[in-house]
């Protein structure tokens, strides 16, 4: 495993995460009931049995023999490099490249192949015994067998390299330093050299080198979403505050961001010894499960080996009975089950699959797990976070309300232009206090980048009112220069209002104005008049209600509410040289002017909606998980759809009704929203009742180890999970899911490595996307394995033919060989370029028993009818060729002894004239190079059938895909050269045809 | 019960029909046939030889002089195969000029006369058991059918001993001679009657060699377009062949 690499953790995003309500206190106790069912949960508290947050220094130099002063010498430290090894995390448990490709070579038709291979050999060694001038022609076929073995082999090897290359470039490893005190000196050193006893210096934006206990802090905030799931900033200082080791503020988790300030720690754990390094390997302990085309695919193998078997034994016995030499029927045997067995369909289906998943890589999922391309189209759950995945994730201004009205912003990604009616006066007023009562400011050297994707230095709201007003009222920093403010009193948490005094604009105008934003309760408090209008009017009390109405309103829309106030101060008490101080507060802070309310929330990204409401019509369940408040949540779950606006949670049905919650029938809810705390509670029976009766779910308060509980109880309801998350506590989760999706930007790397692919831009949307090329791919590997199929019934008839009516052989073992392997492989490649079938998302999801990949009416279809005819057909051109030369049908009946006996060289046509061997043998290679010309001709014919399975031909548009035409003049193209170029090579049996 | 009686009602529909279309284009398919001359004859350009009596095991013959049964079955299809090249039998045949292809207009093709004596010592009429009582076995070469072929110059069949000194070997007619006046041949259908050209080979070994076993090679020769040096093909133009006489 890498260390963290993408994490973009500007400013702006780290602030956002404070939306995030903080009410997990409970959750994040790991020894709690969360994880009661799993048996991690032991893992997890034996691995807490720190101690170190409890010691003194002393104690710590002493238990590390260590010096904080000098740090470790040299030598020490290599000495713990040799001992501890170095500081990394191992990679997951990889099997041995050579086991993986040993896996291709016997996986799937490999061990057939392999068994025909080694008949033909044995076959061989019988023959030669008994004549020493055998034919070499069982040494070739075992041969090309054998080739064919290890040349697919190597060539789904190759592919699922490829795949995996994608995802080690991806998260290539950047070399983290760390500044380490040696020797009494300050180095920087490679991180991974980092050694227990070793003092290290962190300050704002480094990555923690490894776990430390603090020894000493300046301000050192610290982020541990990843760890616990907490989204806020944590402060670290040197002191023991919690006997749980992850409660306490003095250690810091490896791989965790300081955002700001400055520690110095010595480090206690290091590499795979870290909390974070134990939960990495925790979550590679949880079995993945098979994928649901793995077990397709698997299946499908099954039938055609199974019967393949049947088929090449039973007319093995048949043969044997019919007093063929056992020798022959071997060589039956081997020629139907290559006949049987297509060859090439797996690297096909692995050519297909990445195909897919390079097109899913363009829409931003990272596929790591090829087999996942399809799984994800087989999704009928999706377990989606909210922050990030189905939001924005960040701040931004949602509605306003002044002038007793509500007024709503555009909170889309780029918000170009806030179409609110801004004439009012007290809008004016308003806009300036948004302006002026700010801290935060855009980062310098960002001229030409537009406002919303400018990086700004202050909390995630500040931001928001910082980018809402420089939209609408231009360049703020130029507003606020011409408004000097003089004094300011942040924000804290004990007054909840932020105020600032500033100059006016107007250089006549000696007043000061004092702005304050806050707490819309507590700015309320400091007013006695409001302004409506543009015009101050007392603070009445059907203001006051209306006040209150809208702070209702917007709060229950999951909101955060902010209230804005003014005030000019007379200009004979505060003169311009009037000394403000803000410790003594000597200006007033009541009987303010109230002048509006404004309220934020993380915006759903725009494309959400559109992309749940396509999953609902898919048949695809979305769950919202989220640390957040239910309120916000179910707010944000109905502003994207996730709680459709048609429904009702038992809650809301019993506010409308007015009855108690207990009198509600729960029937009538389609919704609901469980919290942490009420899943903590549940037994997996109750669980399992919610997620099948409500099809509208949203998990609030959750933690990200509730995640594992509720994937699994998705599963238990055989459906195919799809589970989206960022933190390393997710990675169980993601893990267990059928498919867990790791977020690209977010994502820690423990996520990443734990889920089968990774989403690039972080969006919902783009899971849509890749549902849909899951369900095309699963579409078209079913048109790819019909047309595969088809030729086998046009390839196994020969050898039935043969042995039962003696006719010489219509096509030989290589020969098919070519077929499968050479005409065949591109047009059954081209029809993963197929489009989608217009209905592909009003589909539901297919399930996973009993919607097959290859189902009876497949094989069918395949076998039986479009394999019958086109047996028909390449037996029409065989006797074709056999009558025009000189063979009528009825002549070659029983034909097959003579016609192949060596000694035997005026074998008698139809027209009297007389053939030796190997005129007979170039005549029956013709016959071979004709059948398979049939075969080829009908199976463009097959191509073009197979371009659809619903839609008629015209619908689908014969010319859209290109690539199928690519592949019939591929097909032809290898037939011309197969049979006109390589005539002479003997051990193929072309010949050339008229 | 119904959607099943509905489903094999499909099958014997749809088969019928497969059936029917497949007889149907077959039946088209020959109807493009000549059945008197193959549509091509291109795969078999030059012919081949072959050997007769067909021995027991892959071209070795292996008799006992003193065990009549052991050739027996020799003998007895030597004279079913010469019986129609009897003078008895070839009353209706023609008697065509020697030295020179007889091509025919048709529509009625003759054959020509290929009488038995031209067999001489191999005719078995002097010898019925051909040579086989004396340790002399006699074995017919001749050459594939193929219709329309015109051999150039004179085409004859050259054997030899490739065992040197063993046996000596007699060829009839004289020189392997194969006479233009067989051919071309025009197919079993319009050419009826017809009686391909043979040679005889006698091995008589040398009556001081104590190993009685040879091996004779065949070939025409004469002819620039009768090939008889194909490398894949050992019969095209040539056999060979081994003969062992135990006394």
């Amino acid at each position: 495993m890498s260390r963290k690499t993408l994490e973009i953790y500007s400013v702006e995003l780290d602030g956002t995460k404070d939306t995030k309500q903080t009410d997990q206190e409970d959750d994040k106790k790991y020894n709690d009931l969360d994880l009661k069912k799993s048996h991690q949960k032991e893992e997890l508290k034996r691995e807490l049995d720190l101690d170190d947050h409890k010691l003194t220094s002393e104690e710590l130099e002493q238990k590390y023999g260590t010096n904080i002063i000098t740090g470790l010498s040299s030598a020490r430290a290599a000495e713990h490099l040799a001992r501890d090894g170095p500081n990394t995390l191992s990679p997951p448990k990889q099997t041995p490249e050579i086991i993986k490709f040993l896996k291709q070579m016997v996986g799937g038709f490999s061990i057939l192949l392999w068994i025909g291979a080694v008949l033909c050999w044995i076959a061989y060694g019988i023959q030669y015994v008994n004549d020493k001038s055998a034919s070499l022609d069982s040494v070739y076929l075992g041969v090309v067998l054998a080739l064919v073995v290890i040349l697919t082999g190597i060539f789904a090897y190759y592919q699922e390299a490829k795949s995996t290359n994608i995802m080690a470039s991806f998260s290539k490893m950047i070399p983290q330093e760390a500044l380490v005190i040696r020797d009494s000196e300050k180095k920087v050193i490679p991180a991974e050299q980092l050694v227990v006893g070793d003092i290290v210096e962190i300050k704002g934006g480094d990555q923690i080198p490894a776990d430390i206990r603090l020894l000493s802090s300046q301000g050192c905030k610290v982020d541990n979403s990843s760890l616990t799931g907490e989204s806020e900033p944590q402060p670290r200082s040197a002191e023991f505050t919690h006997e749980n080791p992850l409660e306490t503020k003095n250690i810091g988790f490896y791989s965790t961001t300081c955002l700001e300030g400055t520690a110095t720690g010595v480090v206690i754990n290091t590499g795979d010894r870290t909390v974070i390094g134990r939960i990495a390997s925790l979550a590679s302990g949880v079995g993945s499960e098979k994928t649901p085309i793995a077990t397709e695919i698997e299946h499908f193998v099954h039938i055609v080996a199974g019967v393949a078997v049947s088929v090449g034994l039973l007319f093995f016995i048949i043969a044997v009975s019919l007093k063929y030499q056992v020798l022959d029927s071997i060589i039956f045997l081997i020629g139907i089950i290559v006949a049987n067995v297509p060859e090439g369909l797996l690297a096909t289906v692995t050519v297909t699959l990445s195909l897919t998943a390079k097109r899913m890589a363009k829409k931003n999922c990272l596929v790591k797990n090829l087999e996942a391309v399809e799984t994800l189209g087989s999704t009928s759950i999706i377990c989606s976070d909210k922050t990030g995945t189905l939001t924005q994730n960040r701040m931004a201004v949602a509605h306003l309300w002044f002038d007793n009205q509500i007024f709503m912003a555009d909170t889309s990604e780029n918000q170009l232009n806030q179409a609110f009616d801004q004439s009012s006066g007290t809008w004016a007023s308003l806009s300036k206090i948004i302006a002026l009562c700010n801290r935060a400011e855009f980062r310098p050297g960002q001229e030409n980048i537009p406002i919303m994707k400018k990086v700004v230095v202050g909390d995630a709201s500040e931001t928001a009112l910082l980018k809402f007003s420089e939209v609408i009222l231009g360049d703020v920093m130029e507003i606020r220069k011409r408004n000097r403010k003089v004094a300011e009193i942040p924000f804290n948490s004990t007054n909840k209002f932020q105020l600032s005094i500033h100059e006016t604009e107007d250089p006549e105008d000696k007043h000061f104005l004092v702005v304050m934003k806050g707490a819309p309760e507590r700015i309320l408090e400091r007013c006695s008049t409001i302004m409506i209008n543009g015009q101050e009017q007392p603070l009445g009390k059907s203001n006051a209600t209306a006040f209150h109405t809208a702070y209702m309103e917007l709060g229950g829309l999951g909101e955060r509410v902010l209230g804005f106030c003014h005030l000019y101060l007379p200009e004979d008490e505060f003169p311009e040289s009037y000394p403000f101080d803000v410790d003594a507060m000597n200006f007033p802070t009541s009987n303010l002017c109230f002048v509006g309310l404004l309220s934020m929330i993380d915006p759903p990204r725009s494309t959400v909606p559109d992309a749940v409401a396509k999953c609902r019509s898919a048949g695809i369940k979305v769950i919202m998980v989220t640390g957040d408040h239910p309120i916000t949540a179910k707010a944000v779950a109905k502003s994207v759809g996730v709680i459709s606006a048609s429904s009702e949670t038992v809650e809301d049905i019993a506010r409308r009704c007015s009855i108690a919650v207990e009198q509600v029938n729960k029937r009538d809810a389609r919704a609901a929203v469980v919290t942490g705390m009420e899943l903590k509670d549940m037994a997996p029976e109750q669980l399992d009742e919610i997620l099948a009766n409500y099809s509208e779910i949203v998990f609030a308060r959750t933690s990200p180890q509730q995640k594992l509980i509720i994937v699994e109880g998705c599963q238990r309801q055989d459906a195919v999970v799809a589970v989206t998350g960022d933190g390393v506590n997710d990675s169980p989760a993601l893990k267990k899911a059928d498919i867990g999706i790791a977020m690209g930007i977010a994502g820690s790397d423990a996520a990443k490595n734990a889920a089968d692919m990774v989403l690039l831009d972080d969006n919902f949307a783009s899971i849509v996307t890749g549902v849909e090329e899951g369900r095309l791919i699963f579409d078209n590997l079913k048109k790819t394995i019909a047309y595969t199929l088809t030729k086998n019934i046009a390839e196994l008839c020969p050898f039935l033919i043969y042995i039962i009516v003696g006719l010489p052989l219509p096509i030989g073992t290589i020969t098919l060989l070519f077929i499968d392997l050479g005409t065949d492989i591109i047009p059954s490649i081209a029809l993963a370029y197929e489009k989608a079938e217009s209905d592909i998302m009003n589909r539901k999801p297919r399930h996973k028993k009993k919607d097959r990949l290859v189902n009876h009416q497949l094989a069918i279809y395949s076998y039986l009818h479009i394999g019958l005819m086109q047996a028909l057909g390449a037996f029409l051109v065989y006797f074709t060729v056999y009558a025009q030369q000189g063979f009528w049908p009825t002549s070659l009946i029983n034909l097959r002894v003579r016609w192949e006996k060596d000694e035997l060289n005026d074998v008698e046509d139809s027209y009297g004239q007389e053939w030796t061997r190997y005129q007979r043998k170039y005549l029956e290679w013709t016959g071979y190079t004709a059948f398979f010309v049939g075969i080829m001709v009908q199976q463009i014919a097959d191509l073009i059938i197979r371009k659809t399975r619903r839609n008629s031909i015209f619908q689908q548009g014969l010319f859209r895909n290109k690539v199928i035409w690519v592949g019939i003049a591929s097909q032809i193209i290898i037939a011309l050269i197969l049979s006109y170029g390589l005539g002479s090579v003997t051990a193929l049996s072309f010949t050339m045809l008229r | 019960m119904l959607f099943e009686g509905l489903i094999l009602l499909f099958y014997l529909v749809f088969y019928g029909f497969l059936a029917a279309l497949f007889s149907f284009t077959m039946w088209a398919m020959l109807q493009t046939l000549n059945d008197e001359v193959p549509k091509y004859r291109d795969q078999i350009p030059s012919p081949g030889l072959m050997v007769f009596p067909k021995p027991v095991t892959a071209l070795e013959y292996t008799f006992s002089v003193s065990d009549p049964s052991s050739y027996e079955g020799y003998i007895k299809d030597l004279k079913k195969f010469l019986k129609s090249y009897s003078l008895e039998e070839q009353k209706n045949l023609t008697n065509c000029t020697d030295g020179v292809l007889f091509e025919q207009k048709g529509p009625v093709y003759v054959a020509c006369r290929f009488p038995d004596f031209l067999l001489q010592a191999c005719s078995g009429r002097n010898d019925p058991d051909f040579g086989y009582s004396q340790g002399q076995p006699c074995i017919l070469v001749k050459m594939n059918r193929i219709i329309g072929l015109k051999p150039e110059g004179s085409p004859r069949i050259d054997c030899i001993s490739k065992d040197e000194n063993t046996a000596i070997v007699s060829t009839y007619p004289n020189h392997g001679i194969i006479d233009l006046k067989y051919f071309p041949y025009y197919g079993k259908k319009l050419h009826v009657g017809y009686l391909q050209p043979l040679v005889a080979v006698q091995v008589s070994f040398e009556s001081n060699s104590t190993k009685k076993e040879v091996t004779v090679e065949c070939k025409i020769e004469g002819s620039r377009n009768l090939r008889n040096e194909d490398d894949r093909d050992k019969f095209l133009g040539r056999v060979a062949f081994k003969i062992t006489a135990r006394t």
